[in-house]
C-alpha cells in the first residue's frame, strides 16, 4: 500500500515537473512569436517613422510635464486605464 | 461603509480597511507569509483586515486597487517596442506574470474574497498623493510624490485642498530620481527595493567626490526637473540597473560581503547629496506655484529620512507630514481614503497619528500559546511593574524584546514590535550586533524619545513634525548630548529618532522617562523585532522564535516577561534563516 503511494506520489511530481517543461517550451516559442513578430515589427515601422515610444534623451528648460489631474467621473475609476 | 484598499504584484503588498473613513486595519503581506517585501496578492492581510472588523468579502462597500494595470502594461510595452531586440529576456520573463495576473485584477479580488462588485482603480501616484494628504492634519497642502514608477510618473507635484487633489506636473520614466538611487544601491552591492537605507545610512561616512561625474549622469533644472542620461542606466530594459558605461566610470559592481571601502562611501555620499539637491528644488519650485506652506509627501523616496529632516530648513516649508508606510504599501491606504473622501466625497475627519494599525493579542491568546508552548516565564502584577522591572533590565545592559499591542504599519518598529537596549552603552551597538542583528558596522541603531524631551537632545524642527513620531526624520544630536548616548550617534552625530508621545503608547513612554531615572538619559535604542533578511515579528511564536533563535535575553510579550536561559534553546533556530 506505502509503495503504491509511493509510485503514485511520484509518478505525479514527474509529470508535473514534465508539465513544467512542456509549459515553458510552448511559452518560449509563444512569446518568441509575439515579441519578435508583434513588438518587432512595430518597433521597426516606428522606427521608420521616426516615431519615439520613450523619451530618452529630452530637451528643453524645465523636464516637468503638465498633467492637471484631479477627480474624474465615476465611471473612470472603475477602468483599469 | 467597509472599503478596502489593496497594493500588490510589485513589491510591499499591503490591505488597509476603512470603516466610514476611519482605518480599522492595515497591514502587510509579509508579516504573514514571513518573506520580506511580499509581491503576492495579500490574502492574509485582507483576511487579517476583514477578521478585524468581524465582516466578510460580501460586505465590502468598495475595493480599491493602488494603480491602474492597463497604463502600466502601456509603458512596459512601449519600453519593449523602444528597445526591440535588448529587451527580450525581460519581456519573457515578465510577460506571463502579467498575463497570469497583474491584467487580472478584478478576477482574482473576486475569485479569492468572493466580492462581487466593480473594482476601483486609481493611478498609482495620485494614491501615493492620498496616502499622505488624507491622512494629514492639513485641509489644504502641497504633495510631492516620488518612487520608482508608477504607471508612467516617477516624480510628481499636486495641490489638495478639502477633499480634493489635483497632480499639477509630473516627470516620466525612464527618469526617476527613486531608480537612480536603486541603480546606485545595486552598484553598491545591497538588494534593490530592500537595502535603500543602508546607502543612505552608508552615505555620511563618505565625500561627495563623484558629483560632477553624477551630474554628468543627470541634468537638473533649477525648478527640480531632471532628466537621466539612460546610456548610464540598463533598467529600462534589463533586469541589472547600471549600464557597462556607469561601471566603467564608477567601477565594478560590489559584491554582498565584499568589504566596504571609501570608494562605497563616496559614491553613497554623493548620491544622497544630489538626492537632496534634487528634493530641495522640487520642493522650492513646489512652493512657489503652489504658496502653501504645508507638506505632504510620499512614495519610497519619501522614507529618506536623511533628507526629510533637513526639509524644513531648506525650503519655505512650515509644516510637513508624511505617513510610516511611505512607500507602495502605503498606498493601500491612499486608495482607500481616495474612494471614500475625494470620489464619495465624505466629510474629513482622520488625522494618522500612530501607526499602530496591525495585528493584536489580547492577554488570554497570549498566556494560551506561552502554555501550550510549555514556555517558562513569570507575570508582571501590573503596569507599573512591568515598566520598572523592563527599564531595569535595559539598564543593566539586557536586550529586551518589546511585543505589544497592535502591530505596526510600515517598515520601521515603533514600539509594538522593537527590540529596546541601552543608548548609553558605547558598547551596546557591538553587542546587539552580535547578539541579534549580524548587520553592517556602518549602520547606525535609532534612539526613541520622549516628544517632550527631543528639543533636549536633538536640534530638531519645532514644534516636532508629526513625521518624527514615525521615524522618518533624521536630525543631529546636540554636541554637548553625544557622549551621553553614544550607541546611537551616527558617525556625523545625527540620530534618525523616533520620538514617542504618551497619548499614543504610555507604556513604551513609561519605560523610556523609568529608564531616565537610572541614567538622567530619556533615550533608549529601538530597533525592529526581526532576525536580519526577516520581516518584524507578527505574532507571539514570530516573536518567542526571534528570541530563542538569537541572543536577546528577555521578552515582554503583553504582561509576561520570557527570559532566554529559562526555556530550551535547542529547539529554536532562527539565525539558520538569516540571508541580508
Amino acid at each position: 500500500m506505502k509503495n503504491e503511494n509511493l509510485f503514485v506520489k511520484g509518478f505525479k511530481t514527474g509529470f508535473k515537473t514534465f508539465g513544467y517543461k512542456v509549459t515553458n517550451v510552448v511559452n518560449f516559442a509563444l512569446l518568441s512569436v509575439v515579441y519578435f513578430v508583434g513588438v518587432g515589427v512595430t518597433s521597426f515601422t516606428a522606427k521608420l517613422a521616426k516615431k519615439r515610444f520613450l523619451e530618452l534623451k529630452q530637451e528643453g528648460k524645465t523636464y516637468w510635464k503638465e498633467r492637471n489631474l484631479g477627480k474624474q467621473p465615476l465611471e473612470d475609476y472603475y477602468r483599469q486605464f | 461603509m467597509y472599503i478596502l484598499g489593496i497594493s500588490c504584484f510589485y513589491h510591499d503588498s499591503a490591505a488597509c480597511l476603512l470603516k466610514d473613513g476611519k482605518i480599522i486595519a492595515a497591514a502587510e503581506e509579509e508579516r504573514f507569509t514571513r518573506r520580506k517585501h511580499d509581491t503576492s496578492f495579500p490574502i492574509n492581510a485582507i483576511n487579517y483586515c476583514l477578521k478585524e472588523a468581524g465582516i466578510t468579502g460580501e460586505q465590502l462597500g468598495r475595493v480599491g486597487f493602488y494603480e491602474k494595470p492597463l497604463l502600466k502594461f502601456e509603458r512596459l510595452l512601449h519600453q519593449h517596442i523602444e528597445m526591440f531586440p535588448k529587451s527580450f529576456p525581460t519581456f519573457y520573463q515578465a510577460l506571463p506574470s502579467w498575463i497570469n495576473e497583474k491584467l487580472r485584477v478584478p478576477s482574482i479580488i473576486k475569485k479569492k474574497m468572493k466580492y462581487k462588485k466593480g473594482i476601483m482603480f486609481v493611478e498609482h501616484h495620485m494614491a501615493h498623493a492620498a496616502s499622505s494628504y488624507l491622512v494629514s492634519p492639513f485641509k489644504k497642502a502641497a504633495i510631492l510624490t516620488v518612487d520608482g514608477v508608477g504607471e508612467w510618473a516617477t516624480t510628481t507635484m499636486g495641490y489638495a485642498k478639502e477633499n480634493d487633489i489635483t497632480i499639477l506636473k509630473q516627470i516620466k520614466f525612464p527618469h526617476s530620481l527613486g531608480l537612480l538611487y536603486s541603480t546606485v544601491t545595486a552598484h553598491l552591492g545591497f538588494s534593490v527595493n530592500n537595502s535603500e537605507y543602508k546607502v543612505m545610512g552608508l552615505s555620511p561616512y563618505g565625500k561627495p567626490t563623484y558629483y560632477e561625474q553624477f551630474k554628468k549622469m543627470m541634468d537638473i533644472k533649477e525648478d527640480g526637473s531632471y532628466s537621466l542620461d539612460m546610456s548610464y542606466f540598463d533598467f529600462h530594459y534589463k533586469n541589472t540597473m547600471p549600464s557597462k558605461k556607469f561601471i566603467k566610470e564608477f567601477g565594478p559592481i560590489r559584491k554582498p560581503e565584499e568589504k566596504v571601502t571609501e570608494h562605497h562611501q563616496n559614491m553613497a555620499a554623493t548620491l544622497q547629496k544630489i538626492t537632496e539637491e534634487v528634493i530641495f528644488k522640487m520642493l522650492n519650485h513646489l512652493h512657489e506655484i503652489t504658496k502653501c506652506d504645508n507638506l505632504c509627501m510620499a512614495g519610497g523616496v519619501a522614507l529618506n529620512s536623511v533628507a526629510n529632516g533637513k526639509i524644513l530648513k531648506n525650503t519655505p516649508f512650515k509644516e510637513i507630514y508624511i505617513q510610516p508606510a511611505a512607500g507602495d504599501h502605503g498606498a493601500s491606504i491612499g486608495v482607500a481614503k481616495y474612494i471614500h473622501y475625494t470620489i464619495l466625497g465624505n466629510e474629513r475627519e482622520e488625522t494618522q497619528e500612530t501607526a499602530y494599525l496591525g495585528p493584536g493579542f489580547t492577554t488570554e491568546e497570549i498566556k494560551k500559546f506561552l502554555d501550550e508552548y510549555k514556555i517558562n516565564y513569570t507575570s508582571f502584577k501590573n503596569d507599573e511593574e512591568l515598566v520598572k522591572k523592563t527599564a531595569e533590565l535595559i539598564y543593566k545592559d539586557n536586550v529586551v524584546g518589546w511585543f505589544q499591542g497592535r502591530m505596526e504599519w510600515g517598515p520601521r518598529a515603533l514600539g509594538s514590535r522593537s527590540i529596546l537596549s541601552n543608548a548609553c552603552n558605547p558598547k551596546m551597538q557591538d553587542i546587539l550586533n552580535l547578539k541579534v542583528k549580524h548587520r553592517e558596522k556602518f549602520r547606525p541603531f535609532a534612539p526613541v524619545v520622549p516628544e517632550e524631551d527631543a528639543k533636549g537632545y536633538f536640534e530638531c524642527d519645532e514644534p516636532v513634525p508629526i513625521p518624527t513620531d514615525f521615524m522618518l526624520m533624521v536630525y543631529p544630536i546636540k554636541k554637548d548630548k553625544q557622549k551621553l548616548v553614544p550607541a546611537v550617534t551616527h558617525v556625523d552625530g545625527s540620530g534618525r529618532l523616533q520620538t514617542i508621545r504618551k497619548q499614543h503608547n504610555p507604556l513604551y513612554h513609561g519605560i523610556i522617562k523609568e529608564f531616565e531615572k537610572f541614567t538622567k538619559v530619556p533615550i533608549l535604542i529601538n530597533t525592529s523585532f526581526n532576525v536580519r533578511g526577516e520581516p518584524i515579528v507578527c505574532t507571539p511564536l514570530d516573536a518567542y522564535r526571534c528570541m530563542m533563535g538569537t541572543g536577546i535575553d528577555c521578552l515582554v510579550m503583553d504582561k509576561f516577561l520570557i527570559k532566554r536561559e529559562d526555556n530550551p534553546q535547542h529547539m529554536w533556530d532562527s539565525e539558520k534563516y538569516a540571508k541580508d
